[in-house]
């Protein structure tokens, strides 16, 4: 592996836990000075992954969309970015830790197993493929982001039932609110995981000769976009709903994953795309 | 410092003592008179639920705080008080006193920022009626500034300290917005009133009252702008709240665990927030074990309560410092006072001394020169005079010992005859004839 990509993912790696620290720090210890310095950690982390994926996009060739640990860290960026967002465009405070935790997770995987891999089929290197992938890497941010939205619903929703009125029911935001983000982020995770199985469909036959509708990956990312789906239709029928809704959230998100490392690990896929 | 005063409040004297003794605004007007008349010649009556302070300065030196206390009684007549229901306080007690009942340490419920606006309506008041001069004026700034900054600087006021409050605390956790939201009060006595009080003011949606007696729930709804629910219906209708504040005196459970469930029911599961503070509880605890039920009694409100109150009792050193810091510039002013009168007089006597010189020479000198020598003698007094004056404001400014500032002014007095103008005057005149 190249020494500047290897030395700059592990950085980013390092950038990830100190952002994670510091808004670890800020929500054990409220200080409005310290409000800042944590965003400013944040950006700086989010400007390095930016300099990264370039100095990667450079380095290789090809965009870095290709390989699995690729998409993990681009899932970190996006889910970082994204609470970046809602944190600069909302009040809601506290919930950093939360999220970020996520970020870290999927950055060590990539950080961690990362290859360089210089020769990308041909196919893989079109617009209908960035397409594609950029909106499932968003989807699964947003389920991400929802399930960590549940989760801090269900640690409110305890602390609340069993009197403990300590830190989490300090300072997380009220569960309405919770229970709000966790359904926008679902919705939008449907949404853009339904986009990139349709231009998957229409576009995978024509780039794969061995494609097949009985496609493992295939078949685990449209499940996972119905049981979505489902759970959406429940909410607004109001049969889902609060502490429910929040669990609901959070298997879809466990399906998720396991569903994804199954097909990407043990089953064989023509979606293997670095070979 | 002559200030003296007394107070009744919740550490010397009941809840019951305390509201007999509690004095309307007409009764203090009427009051105020009196205590001009017999006792202080500026001062000011404070008289809240909790506590009644009487304090001034007092018309003459054989005034003690039994005079105030005697004037009080006869004024309003309490049956079962007496005077060690009343604390007294002298001069610097007095002054610290009024600054920590202004700062809010000496609220009953800690930190409870009512008292601020307390204390400046008792002082506005007291202006009104010419009761107040120029010392209760300075010590009314001095207290309105510890309220301030015992806001702004410290967190003495923060966290909820009341069960109606720790309840506002844990529906915010639970709803993002009131204003959506119907509540239910049952119970129309004074701790129901008081929760749906909070609650209206909390911008609740829709408010409405049950109680046993219809017309008492109607009144406080009236109120409140809310509605009534009666009491027969009550458990047909509670499944259209999503909180409930139950505070009534019933001896069982008005709501029991299958009433609950069945509103749960048909809520659908939305979640609902119930707060029982009522003693005996009226709601079956073992509802919270419903989902997406939030049952609350009186022990776990106080969790909230008692948490804050300790956090408000470590800012107290933070107050007291405000307190001395406070009292320090009241009575640094305040010993400049004595000192000022002095400075002014020592100025005079110069002064007259430089002016009788200058008439001499008036009409010997050309215009010109006169205003020259004016001018000139006027630097020469003002050089002269500089480090005495200064020295003295120095000293008396220091605050910390009031006779030390004394004793500079009285030496000065006696040395120059300040006191006996008059008598200044002739000898001016005997020594100007006797150089004639």
């Amino acid at each position: 592996m190249n020494n500047v990509m290897q030395i700059m993912s592990y950085s980013l790696l390092v950038l990830y836990l100190i952002t994670f620290l510091s808004y670890l720090y800020d929500f054990f210890v409220e200080n409005n000075y310290f409000l800042s310095i944590k965003r400013i950690v944040l950006f700086i982390t989010l400007i390095f992954h930016v300099v990264y994926f370039v100095e990667r996009t450079f380095f290789l060739g090809h965009l870095p969309i290709i390989t699995q640990y690729e998409i993990f860290s681009l899932i970190a960026f996006s889910i970082a970015f994204t609470y970046f967002l809602i944190e600069l465009l909302s009040d809601i405070k506290g919930t950093g830790i939360f999220i970020l935790l996520f970020a870290i997770i999927f950055q060590a995987k990539s950080s961690l197993f990362i290859q360089d891999v210089y020769v990308v089929n041909h196919v893989l290197q079109n617009y209908p493929l960035g397409t594609h992938v950029i909106t499932a890497i968003l989807g699964f941010t947003a389920i991400s982001i929802s399930s960590a939205y549940s989760f801090m619903y269900l640690l409110l929703y305890k602390n609340i039932k069993s009197n403990n009125f300590s830190i989490i029911f300090k300072r997380l935001p009220n569960l309405e609110i919770l229970e709000k983000l966790t359904f926008s982020a679902v919705i939008i995770g449907f949404v853009l995981l339904s986009i990139a199985v349709i231009l998957g469909l229409i576009w995978l036959p024509s780039a794969f000769p061995e494609f097949s509708y009985f496609d493992s990956k295939i078949i685990s990312t449209i499940t996972v976009t119905i049981i979505y789906g489902i759970g959406i239709i429940l909410k607004t029928k109001r049969i889902l709903i609060g502490k429910r809704f929040a669990k609901f959230s959070i298997y879809g998100f466990i399906f998720s994953v396991l569903s994804l490392m199954l097909t990407s690990v043990i089953m064989d896929s023509f979606h293997n795309f670095s070979n | 410092m002559d200030i003296v005063g007394i107070s009744i409040n919740h550490k010397t004297a009941s809840i019951e003592l305390r509201e007999s003794l509690h004095l309307s605004q007409d009764e203090i007007l009427e009051f105020i008179p009196i205590l001009k008349q017999n006792v202080f010649s500026e001062g000011y009556v404070l008289s809240t639920c909790n506590r009644t302070d009487i304090f001034g300065i007092p018309k003459s030196g054989k005034i003690t705080y039994k005079d105030i206390q005697k004037n009080l009684l006869e004024f309003k007549h309490v049956e079962g008080l007496s005077s060690e229901h009343f604390l007294n306080y002298f001069s610097c007690g007095a002054v610290k006193h009024l600054l920590e009942v202004a700062s809010s340490i000496d609220s009953l419920i800690l930190g409870d920022s009512q008292i601020h606006g307390q204390v400046k309506e008792a002082f506005f008041l007291s202006e009104d009626l010419g009761f107040s001069k120029t010392l209760l004026h300075k010590l009314f700034e001095s207290a309105v500034r510890v309220g301030k900054r015992t806001i702004t600087e410290t967190k003495i006021g923060e966290g909820a300290v009341t069960i109606s409050f720790a309840g506002i605390k844990i529906l915010e956790k639970i709803f993002s917005s009131f204003e959506s939201k119907a509540a239910l009060v049952i119970g129309a006595g004074e701790t129901g009133e008081l929760a749906a009080k909070h609650l209206r003011e909390s911008g609740i949606g829709k408010l409405s009252i049950s109680n046993r007696t219809y017309s008492k729930a109607e009144l406080l709804a009236n109120k409140l702008n809310g509605d009534v629910i009666e009491f027969n219906n009550l458990k047909k209708s509670i499944h259209k709240f999503d909180i409930i504040v139950s505070a009534t005196s019933a001896n069982g459970f008005i709501l029991d665990f299958e009433d609950v469930k069945l509103m749960m029911k048909e809520r659908k599961g939305k979640m609902c927030s119930i707060l029982d503070i009522a003693i005996p509880r009226d709601v079956n605890p073992k509802v919270a074990d419903i989902d997406g039920v939030f049952y609350n009694d009186i022990d776990s409100l106080n969790i909230i309560v008692n948490e804050n109150l300790k956090k408000r009792e470590k800012e107290i050193p933070l107050v007291n410092e405000i307190i001395m810091e406070e009292m320090t510039a009241f009575f640094k002013w305040y010993n400049t006072l004595n000192i000022v009168p002095t400075i002014k007089d020592f100025r005079d006597f110069f002064e007259e001394i430089r002016l009788d010189e200058i008439e001499k020479i008036k009409y010997k000198v050309h215009d010109y020169e006169y205003e020259k020598v004016d001018n000139m003698t006027k630097r020469i007094i003002g050089r002269i005079l500089h480090n005495p004056t200064w020295n003295l404001k120095r000293i008396s400014e220091t605050g910390t010992n009031f006779e030390e500032a004394k004793i500079y002014s009285d030496v000065i007095r006696e040395l120059f005859n300040l006191d006996n103008k008059a008598e200044n005057k002739s000898d001016n005149d005997f020594d100007n004839n006797g150089a004639k």
